[in-house]
């Protein structure tokens, strides 16, 4: 009883940015407690940009001052090389995203009201708004920060769940389409809630087995432990699981055409950048650090998730009219395209590096072009919101040549047409399988980026070969919008033309793999 | 064991079972013959409050009274609605009641006795965590109350039962953080090991005088023992929180539809089991347990052997007479002030003076940083001050709007000749039939029947 | 394991006894059938009637269930806290102080928008 028990050593330092983004979402509930309703979207829009740019500038200030070969927090957090990669990715496509919240008419004005009803009507006319988003999505961002870095199974978990409980709120919050939105927020959640259920078996069963939750620890398990191998790969499965649903693997994609048409715009794009990025940062370090010993076992079946998910997600995108499903789809596809990246697993250091660096090139070309393309699919309205028919689309070529030139390069970029970042990102992971042995699978690959590309090209034929409608949607570009659109053209054509100071980048974050 | 101090949790854990099986049909005994002597002590005290002689017929001062009750109660027709909801109707008594006891199985009632040559503590039995098992018994006793509204299918059992378990468990995170400064000044959540602590204050030190500490945690944690002194009355739904039986309102609450048999004197005996669970607490955790007060305890015999379960059983007396004390002095609060009292006033005041009381104990450790402590003690206060003025000034503002629109609505009223300066319901309202408004063609005016509004 | 077979005896017996009362009481009283005692008691009224499931409620009630939830669990980390308080020294209460404080500042934001107010 009167023993002292120790005091954790906690490096807030290198913490920081996490640190830095929670700290300002707990002052943007305060601000949302305190500050009266005029005042509130005045102190938020600074607050959060200013954050995610001060913990973006402190990311780069660890990454030069040295990066740390041991885990961090007792073991919990993992500050490495990807791990600063992927915090800056994210911490900047969460900028941009967040300059897209920022433009007005995203977000509902009651969330709480029935969609029709008149509180609702009320709730418009006063000019409320839910200035909650802000908080929650730095909350989201803490989450997506710490999700990749975790180091243990549990502080993952903790992770997985501050990301995507904000998330499944936001979901909810888009203005127009109430019911749609509100579908999407429940089926998120309900999802979700599922697989966060299996992510927390998976790790019971894998604590059962290797007696820790700690991802090193359990890879030295691997070779030791005898006879309960049981456990152990129904353990990696139920954590498989977990992780590929939040990156939207095949077969667990079908969340992800709903919940990326019912969500605010703005906040898609959060999701299709942010959240990826994050669940393939976590997914590498649990399938590289924990289960690198057991890579026999489930090479096997990534593959065949990665051939699932690349056929599923081209195939089916042939068939959307919609545009927010068929980006979708395509964000499925290439799920598909970056798991062939996964199981470029190899044994030799080097090759690991080049393949870790190709994912991490991969990420960030992927997610500016995803905002960008998002970003262009709040900017063109109808009387009752966005079109998202595809039809709607038909002809915007010859009345808004700017706007459906953006696009169309970011559509090239999805299809990974050379000068774009899209192909370097695809060669590069491409290349690093063929280097592993995966041939067959980088065949496939190409194959289903040659179904994606007819889709993409259609939509592009769309915009710049049909007729524009008489009543067609008008294109309505708020500033926020253009800053966005302009980061994202700029990103996509200079990763495309001159990838060389990202691609050392990466290559640089990945050389010493994730620490143990 | 220390002699001096009474047993702790290493005593436990050696009777065997014939004992244990003793141990707990005394207390289902004591408890049982408690609840018919609290029916009787209750009526008989709040009638000579209220200058009444109260049951007098039935035996001897009318101590019969309570099993004359009892007999009828079984003795009356069984009713069981057609709609209910047959399992949980009948489970719902059941899960009431038997948490109820289960509590007072970590009660401590004195120190070690022989029993037939077994050495054994008073107690039935005791946990590492023995507090928690009785707040983890209140909770399941929840379930009783919501699970009786909810079978019942009727609108004043299942408005009561939600009413009821929403009071229950807002008042359970008052109760349960009045109890963190106890565990913060003991050091342990075992029940024995906590009137132990409570045998002898040690002394203070202030410049130089030696001041005797107060043994019992209700005067050393005061604040701790005000708050929960509260909330034991709102966790068991007694006077002056005791809306789920708002008769005017709701009828019985979530026992609506238990008229009459013995499924009511379920409810009824949890009910009163409850309050003795709560008692018994009050006198473990605040009121020294079984021990016994100063003037007793000069003689030495006194916190040895049997005597102290007379002391303890004296205290629980004591504890429920105050009970019935509130019971005969306040009015009933309203819904909305019972649940504003229970979440702004009793939960941060009692955070607020767990962090405080914390602070001191961390700057009563020799070698701590005394600077850092106190400055972030300061910080503290200065937070929780800023917050609540603010809080203060907005909640004035409020109120004083709310003031200004019901006189503005009064004098409306007034103005209306026919009201004659009293606010009466206009004569025109849509269900008077037949009846319009001055100038209102009778087309304009949807008739609507009695009784759907 | 000891410590908890007493609490099983008290339990069997008590749960037997509230079976047992609530298992003999058709039997011990009259029989005497009436349609109108067979409803749901409303004062005299007929009985509204319940849609099936149970129907809706205010959803007051639910912000309430999950506020307790929430505080319910800052009391559970507060026990062991409190009990070891002495092992953890300065670093538990600096801890703690930052966990309460972040409890309290959603606590703030709910008092704000009238959570805690019933009508």
């Amino acid at each position: 009883m009167n023993g002292t028990i120790p005091a954790p050593t906690i490096e807030y330092a290198l913490l920081a940015p996490m640190l830095v983004v929670f700290g300002a979402a707990i002052i943007g509930v305060l601000v949302e407690a305190f500050a009266p309703r005029y005042l509130r979207s005045a102190i938020h829009k600074p607050l959060t940009l200013l954050t995610l740019a001060g913990a973006f500038v402190i990311t780069i200030w660890q990454a030069r001052t040295g990066i740390p070969t041991t885990p961090s927090a007792m073991g919990a957090v993992a500050v490495d090389g990807p791990a600063l990669f992927i915090w800056g990715t994210i911490l900047v496509l969460a900028f941009v995203s967040v300059l897209l919240i920022n433009d007005e008419g995203h977000f509902v004005a009651s969330a709480a009201a029935v969609p029709g009803s008149a509180e609702e009507e009320r709730a418009l006319t006063e000019g409320a708004t839910h200035t909650e988003v802000y908080p929650l999505v730095l909350f989201a961002v803490g989450g997506m920060l710490l999700f990749p870095a975790a180091n243990d199974l549990l502080a993952m978990f903790v992770a997985l769940e501050v990301m995507s409980l904000p998330l499944y709120l936001l979901c909810g919050l888009a203005r127009r389409r109430r019911l749609l939105s509100q579908e999407a927020a429940v089926k998120y959640f309900l999802l979700g809630a599922f697989s966060s259920a299996f992510f927390l078996y998976g790790t019971a069963l894998l604590y059962g087995y290797a007696g820790s939750v700690d991802l090193a620890k359990i890879n030295t398990a691997l070779g030791s432990v005898g006879g309960q191998d049981t456990l152990l790969y129904i353990g990696v499965a139920m954590l498989g699981v977990g992780l590929l649903f939040k990156i939207g693997a095949a077969p667990f994609q079908a969340w992800k055409p709903d919940v990326y048409q019912g969500s605010p715009t703005p906040i898609t794009a959060l999701m299709a950048s942010g959240t990826l990025v994050a669940a393939f940062g976590a997914l590498l370090r649990v399938f590289w650090v924990a289960l690198g010993g057991l890579e026999w076992s489930w090479t096997p079946i990534m593959w065949g998730v990665a051939i699932l998910t690349m056929v599923v997600g081209a195939i089916l995108a042939i068939t959307q009219t919609d545009i927010k499903r068929m980006l979708a789809y395509s964000s499925i596809a290439h799920g598909g395209f970056l798991l062939i990246g996964v199981v470029a697993l190899g044994n030799n250091q080097q090759q690991n590096a080049s393949a870790l660096s190709a994912l991490l090139f991969y990420l960030v070309a992927y997610g500016f072009t995803t905002v960008g393309a998002f970003a262009v699919v709040t900017t063109v309205r109808d009387a009752g919101g966005e079109a998202w028919h595809l039809s709607r689309w038909a002809g915007l070529g010859k009345r808004r040549p700017l706007v459906a030139v953006v696009f169309s390069l970011f559509l090239l970029a999805f299809a990974g047409i050379p000068l774009t970042s899209g192909f370097f990102g695809k060669y590069a992971v491409f290349q690093a399988a063929v280097a592993a042995g995966a041939t067959p699978l980088v065949v496939v690959g190409v194959v289903s980026s040659a179904i994606a590309a007819f889709f993409y090209v259609r939509v592009i034929v769309l915009m710049f070969f049909s007729d524009p409608a008489a009543d067609g949607p008008s294109v309505v570009i708020p500033g926020g919008t253009w800053a966005v659109g302009a980061v994202a053209v700029l990103a996509t054509v200079v990763l495309g033309v001159f990838p060389q100071p990202v691609l050392d980048l990466a290559h640089t974050a990945a050389q010493s793999l994730f620490v143990r | 064991m220390n002699p001096t101090t009474g047993p702790t949790l290493v005593d436990f854990g050696h009777d065997p079972l014939w004992l244990s099986i003793i141990k707990a049909v005394f207390i289902f005994v004591v408890l049982m013959l408690g609840v018919l002597f609290g029916v009787w002590f209750e009526r008989k005290l709040i009638s000579r409050m209220q200058h009444r002689y109260g049951p007098n017929r039935a035996g001897k001062f009318g101590l019969l009274q309570s099993v004359a009750d009892g007999l009828k109660m079984g003795l009356k027709e069984d009713i069981m609605p057609r709609t209910v909801d047959k399992v949980v109707y009948l489970l719902a008594p059941v899960i009431i009641a038997v948490p109820a006891f289960l509590a007072f199985s970590v009660m401590p009632f004195g120190p070690m006795v022989s029993i037939f040559g077994v050495e054994t503590p008073l107690q039935l039995t005791d946990l590492p965590v023995a507090v928690l098992l009785v707040l983890a018994m209140a909770s399941i006793g929840v379930y009783g109350i919501v699970l009786a509204g909810w079978g019942s299918r009727s609108p004043y059992a299942i408005l009561g039962g939600l009413r009821s378990s929403a009071q229950v468990v807002s008042y359970e995170i008052a109760m349960g953080l009045s109890f963190v400064a106890v565990f913060l000044a003991a050091g342990t959540l075992s029940t024995s090991e906590i009137v132990a602590k409570q045998a002898g204050g040690g002394t203070w030190d202030v410049f130089g005088l030696e001041i005797p500490q107060p043994s019992w945690y209700a005067i050393s944690l005061l604040p701790s023992f005000l708050i929960y002194a509260i909330t034991m009355l709102g966790e068991t739904n007694r006077v002056p929180f005791d809306l789920p039986e708002g008769e005017g309102e709701l009828v019985g609450g979530f026992h609506t539809e238990y008229s009459s048999s013995l499924k009511f004197a379920m409810f009824m005996l949890a009910e009163y089991v409850n309050v003795f669970t709560v008692s018994g607490v009050a006198i473990t955790l605040f009121l020294g347990g079984w021990r016994a007060p100063w003037p007793i305890s000069i003689w030495e015999g006194a916190n040895t052997g049997w005597w102290p379960m007379l002391w303890f059983f004296i205290k629980l007396v004591l504890v429920f007479a105050f009970f019935v004390w509130v019971r005969a002095s306040l009015p009933r609060v309203r819904y909305d002030q019972l649940m504003a009292f229970g979440w702004k006033v009793l939960i941060p005041l009692n955070l607020a003076w767990i962090l405080l009381y914390a602070t001191l104990k961390a700057l009563r450790v020799p070698e701590s940083n005394k600077a850092f402590i106190l400055t972030l003690g300061a910080i503290i206060v200065v937070g929780g001050l800023a917050i609540w003025f603010r809080f203060d000034t907005l909640l004035q503002r409020r109120r004083e709007a709310k003031a200004a629109q019901i006189e503005e609505e009064f004098e409306q009223l007034r103005e209306e000749p026919e009201a004659g300066g009293f606010p009466v319901p206009p004569l025109d309202l849509p269900h008077y039939h037949g009846v319009l408004p001055a100038g209102q063609a009778s087309t304009a005016v949807k008739e609507v029947t009695s009784g759907s509004n | 394991m000891e410590l908890y077979v007493p609490i099983l005896v008290l339990a069997v017996l008590a749960a037997g006894f509230a079976a047992f009362s609530v298992s003999i009481a058709p039997f011990t009283g009259p029989k005497r059938w009436n349609r109108a005692k067979l409803d749901a008691y409303e004062c005299g009224i007929e009985p509204t009637p319940q849609p099936v499931g149970g129907g809706r409620f205010p959803l007051k009630y639910m912000i309430t269930a999950m506020l307790f939830i929430v505080f319910d669990i800052e009391i559970i980390f507060l026990y062991p806290w409190a009990v070891a308080f002495d092992s953890l020294g300065l670093f538990g209460l600096v801890e703690m102080v930052l966990f309460i404080v972040t409890v309290l500042v959603a606590y703030a934001y709910v008092w704000r928008r009238r959570g805690l107010d019933w009508d």
